[in-house]
This record gives structure tokens, sequence and C-alpha cells, in this order.
């Protein structure tokens, strides 16, 4: 075991592999404020990457409804069980165990095998509220009733369970972007990988005989291209970028300003110690100890600065730059009511107004002489 | 630390164990698949070798089904022939999500007979030859390999990749064409191919192994009463892999998963010393 820093919970912790960061690092940003969980991600995932042939369960993009959607069934309910209750504190250090830290002398990591039927229902939960909604009922702020749709992929973790308990060492993370792969020449189905990720983001493919995850895209990263979840998400809740880790955060890239500049944008589950590299702003309507057992203890911060963004135009700007261009961004600027995205050379890929311009016509349309209406 | 200790444990000789195996040299054939009940086998003494959890490499099995294996070897001067008993509870041939394959696997070393390296998967530079058989593979060898519609008869899909059910005016796809969607097979990964009945194996150290492309082994399993009998038959001498001569001695190990206790890979019982085996002349 090598001792690592893991910034997300702020101290060094045990991992099988010393630290070595890629030098960039793969990392999406959803705002799940608005999530409606059309799946259209998980579609564009679908029919780019899983029609293959033993690829039938797959969504290596799915999206869930919380508290009671998940796939594999249970997957999140039962990796914090198998984890034990921790304790974390707002501003400190997280002094719980991982489940590098969990696990019992004869593994790599704490960890669940799912069954087969556990996945069979990707999307089970699905609009399911936490609570009853007894006839009358209305609608108070915050909401006692609530759900939220939590769109993953893989997180392309810095510290993988997934490629730390393969003894084939058939999986690696890749040094130009952090995205980590299961060689699909080397690997021998033993599902180490399946049972350590505790996204179970790691998936067994019956008819290859081995086992797959989600490849960041990295055919269309490779030409500075998003992820197709994200190039396709009509919601345009999602921006695919490079985090830096926060000693090297550059405020002009979109990813680092919303997760360390802003600190609205959270890694999910930081507890479990894997330094996941996918991030939300979290719903503001949502159950708080629910959210902070998600997202740590700096839940309560981020949605209180989301709730002000209306005062903050550079936020706002880049909000609206999410889902605005194919093309990853490395860098942002808002001026004068303008956002501007820019590719890694500095070039502009996108510009767009930060607030829409609002046009009201009139009822009379004098150039034609005419009454306008609304029937198509 | 513990495992520098493990591994004196492993060399010292005194760890050894149980009696010798001698092949006894018969007129038989050998260079096909054996019938595991042959009367040929009572002739063949039979020592019973004991198996433990692997301790050494993560992830290692909590404990393990198997603690004894019963061998038998015979061989014909060309071939020689192992046939290994085993209790299970159930027979496993994988399939579905989760499920793993029951199997079993002889190890050589390559270099040398009298001094073998790490009886867990050899050395860097010190190469093993292993027999692995898998009752999933056998099922391949003698079934085909399953279809997912095999494996799972209630699946509704509307189409595959470039595997229409109706092509129209198209000619339809190749097989390597509809293979593209099939990464394991599109990256050639022996795994995903159907198999004969035992993969012969090459490693030099933990997580090395790589399947040989030539074979020169046959393998077959029956599991009958709560019990496995695995004949597997490889040739004396492999060119670039183990050589066993007649008059000689050499080493021999032995590994067994129990696919439906999730023994795969790493976690499997295995004998944890090199076993002294005699191929006998006339």
């Amino acid at each position: 075991m090598a001792r690592v820093k893991n910034w997300q919970i702020n101290r060094e912790m045990d991992y099988p592999y010393s630290e070595s960061r890629p030098k960039k690092q793969w990392s999406i940003i959803f705002d799940l404020n608005k999530c409606i969980a059309c799946q259209t991600c998980s579609l564009a995932c679908k029919t780019t990457w899983t029609s293959g042939k033993g690829q039938e369960y797959m969504f290596w993009n799915n999206v869930e409804t919380k508290p009671y959607g998940s796939y594999p069934l249970a997957w999140d309910v039962k990796i914090l069980e198998r984890l034990g209750q921790q304790a974390w504190k707002a501003k400190e250090p997280y002094y719980g165990k991982t489940i590098f830290e969990a696990a019992n002398a004869n593994e790599v990591v704490a960890h669940f095998h799912p069954k087969d039927e556990d996945w069979m229902y990707p999307n089970v939960g699905e609009d399911d509220c936490a609570g009853n909604v007894p006839h009358g009922d209305h609608i108070t702020l915050p909401h006692d009733k609530w759900f939220f749709y939590l769109p993953r992929t893989c997180a392309h973790c810095t510290y993988p369970a997934c490629l730390a308990s393969c003894p084939r060492k058939a999986i690696y993370k890749r040094e130009e972007d952090g995205i980590v792969l299961i060689d699909q020449s080397r690997c021998k189905g033993y599902g180490e990988c399946v049972r350590a990720c505790p996204y179970k983001k790691s998936m067994y493919n019956t008819h290859t005989r081995v086992s797959e995850k989600c490849i960041g895209c990295f055919p269309a990263v490779e030409q500075g291209l998003q992820p197709m979840c994200v190039q396709n998400c009509i919601g345009k809740i999602r921006i695919m970028g490079f985090v830096n880790p926060p000693w090297k955060m550059r405020k002009n890239n979109p990813i680092d300003y919303l997760i360390h500049d802003q600190q609205i944008a959270l890694p999910y589950y930081p507890q479990l110690g894997l330094e996941p590299n996918i991030y939300y702003i979290p719903p503001i309507h949502a159950d708080r100890e629910y959210l902070t057992q998600m997202f740590g203890p700096n839940v309560d911060q981020a949605i209180e600065r989301y709730k002000k963004l209306k005062d903050d135009p550079v936020t706002q700007g880049l909000l609206v730059l999410m889902g605005s261009t194919d093309r990853i961004m490395h860098s942002f600027d808002v001026k004068d009511g303008i956002a501007y995205g820019y590719d890694e050379k500095g070039d502009e890929v996108v510009r767009v107004p930060v607030t829409e311009p609002f046009i009201e016509r009139t009822a009379y349309d004098a150039n034609i002489k005419s009454l306008r209406n609304n029937t198509p | 630390m513990k495992l520098k200790v493990l591994f004196l444990l492993l060399v010292l000789p005194a760890f050894s164990q149980a009696a010798d195996l001698v092949a006894k040299k018969v007129k038989e054939e050998f260079n096909k698949v054996l019938d595991p009940y042959a009367a040929y086998w009572l002739q063949a003494p039979e020592v019973e070798l004991s198996l433990m959890a692997q301790p050494m490499m993560k992830p290692k099995p909590e404990k393990t089904e198997t603690s004894l294996m019963k061998v038998q070897v015979l061989h014909n001067g060309n071939y020689i022939a192992f046939r290994l008993r085993w209790k299970d509870t159930e027979k496993s041939e994988a399939g579905k999500l989760g499920e793993f394959s029951d199997a079993v696997a002889l190890e050589f070393p390559v270099k040398s007979n009298e001094n073998p390296p790490s009886v867990i998967m050899g050395g860097k530079g010190d190469p093993v030859h292993m027999f692995h058989w898998r009752a999933q593979y056998q099922y391949d060898e003698e079934h085909g390999k399953k279809d997912i519609k095999d494996i799972y008869p209630n699946l509704a899909v509307d189409t595959y990749h470039m595997d229409y059910p109706d092509n129209g005016n198209w000619q339809g796809a190749t097989q390597d064409q509809k293979e593209a969607y099939m990464h394991g097979m599109a990256a050639g990964n022996p795994q995903s191919f159907a198999k004969r009945a035992v993969d012969e194996i090459m490693a030099e150290g933990f997580g090395s192994s790589a399947v040989r492309k030539d074979q020169d082994s046959f393998g077959k399993g029956e599991w009958k009463n709560g019990e496995w009998t695995v004949v597997i038959s490889r040739a004396l001498k492999r060119d670039k892999g183990s050589v066993l001569e007649e008059g000689k001695g050499s080493s021999v190990a032995f590994a067994v998963w129990q696919g439906g206790k999730d023994e795969v890979g790493s976690r499997k019982a295995l004998t944890l010393y090199w076993t002294p085996l005699k191929v006998e002349g006339l």
C-alpha cells in the first residue's frame, strides 16, 4: 500500500499504487437542477458503444431517480452499508474510512458483488418520490417530498478501485487524459472490477466473456470533442473538460472554476476514496441529509452559492456555455453579457449571450396587415 | 513482511507432503479426448493432495471449498494423462452475469524441472506452463459457444448492428463487421471465442498469464454424485513450454476453482508446493 493525496477528502489515504496523476484529467460536471431524466444521454451512449451482443443490459451512462432508483439494484445502499457508518465534519478532512481502508486483509477494497438480477431493472424507482403524496397535498419550499435525477457515467477516478483490484493488471489509466480503460485483449472476465467499483460502472459481457466500461468517448476526446452523452444532452446540463487538482487550479478553466473557485460542483460519494471525476451541482430542493451523505459536508455551501447565481454574471455565463458546443472548452470568459468558450489553442469555439434577448411581438403585424395568432 | 514469511514456507522442503506422483507407462492412446472412467485408470496409483486458499495475491479467497484432490497419472511415451477428482456439490458452467465456471489447472516449470520457480504463477524470466480446464470451455468444445439467447432465453432485442433479421437488398455483414461491435472479439481476445476444453497458458509471475495459440492437450470432465472427475492429457514435450522426460523426475502443481462459490481468477484453491512427478520408463 502506498500513501496518496486525495484532495476530495483533504488527506492522505492508502492505495495499492503510488500517486501518479495524468497530464490532464477527463471530467464531467452535471447540473442536477436541470436534468429531466429524458435518457437521451443513455441512448446516445447505448447506440454508440453498447449495441453489441452481451451488452444488452449495459448502460455505461445511466440516469436514475434518487433516492429510490438505482442501477444496478441498490448499489449505493449496499456500498454504504458495507463501508459502515462514518463521520465527516464540514471544513475538516474526512477521517472516516475509504473503501481501500475498510477492506479486510484478503481484499483490495470493501465491496459487494451484484447478482444477475440486480442489473435487470435500469429504471427501477423512476420518478418515485420520497414520501407519500396524500390527496389535497401541495408544494411547499423546501420540498418535504422530493426526488432528483442522477445521471452517471464512469468517473474515471484518480484512484480507481477497478484498476487496483484487477489481478491481471488489465486496467489502465491513460496518462494523456486520465481515462480509465479495460484492455479488451487482456481481460479474462474474472469480474474483480465489477465487484470492486463502488459505483458499479464495470460491467461483464456474457458474450465476449470479458468486462467492459465507459471509455469516456476517448476517440472524440482525442479530437477535442466532448463525449456523446454530453453532446447529446438536450437539457444542456453537462460540460466535459479537464479538472486540475486544487493546487494546479486555473480559474478560467470551466471545470476548475465550478469545482475549485465557486465550489458549487461536488464529487459524489467522495468518502469512498476514489477521487471520482464526475461532479454534480446538487439539486436545491432535495433533502439535505441525503445530499450530505452523497456529496459530503460542503453541500450546503454549494447550494447557497448556486441560489445566488442571479447576481453572478460570470458563473451564469459559464452555465449557458454548457451544452452550447460539441467541442471541449479549455477556458472561458464572460464580458459585456457574452460568454465565450475557447479550445486548447485558445481559439474561440463558441459564444452565447448570458441572457437571451427578449422580444415581444405585437398582436398586429403591420407589414402584412394581419393579426398574428399562435394557431399552427 | 508477511509475504516473505509465506514465501519461505513455500520453499521449505519440509512443507511438501504426500507421496510423489508416479506416471506409469501404458500402451494407450492419449492424444485425444479421454474417457474419465476408462478401465486403464485402475492400474494408476492414486495420490491425495491437500489444497488451500491462495494466500499470496490479493484479492484472496476468504476460504476455498476444495481441500483435497485425488490425482492419478499415466503416460505412453508421447503423452501424459492426469486424472483429477475432487468434491463439488454443484456443477457450474458459468453463463449468466456473476456466474463462474468450475475449473482445474495443472502447472509445470519450464526452465528446470528440478529447480522450479515460485509455484504461484512462476517468476520473471522463469516461466510456468499451465493447462487450464474449465467446465465452460468444455461446453464450448462439445456444444459450441452459448449464444446470448441460450443464456437468457427471454431476452428481447430489436436488432444488433450489422446483424439485421431482414437484410432487404443488402448482402449482409461479414463476421468481422459484426465482431467490430463486440469489443473483446474485435480486440482478438482468445477469451471471447469458442474454446477447446483446455487452455494452454504461459506465465512469468502474477497477472502475466497469456494463452498460447498452439495447443497439444486435451481435456474432459464429468460431474457425478457431487464429484468432478477430469482428465487432462498433454504432450510430454512442448515447444517453448514444459518438457517432461521419460525416466526422469519433474514437478507439477494444481489449482481448483468452484465457480458456484464465486471462485475465479486469484480466488482459488491450490497446492502450495510443487509435487514431485516421476515419468517412469518401461
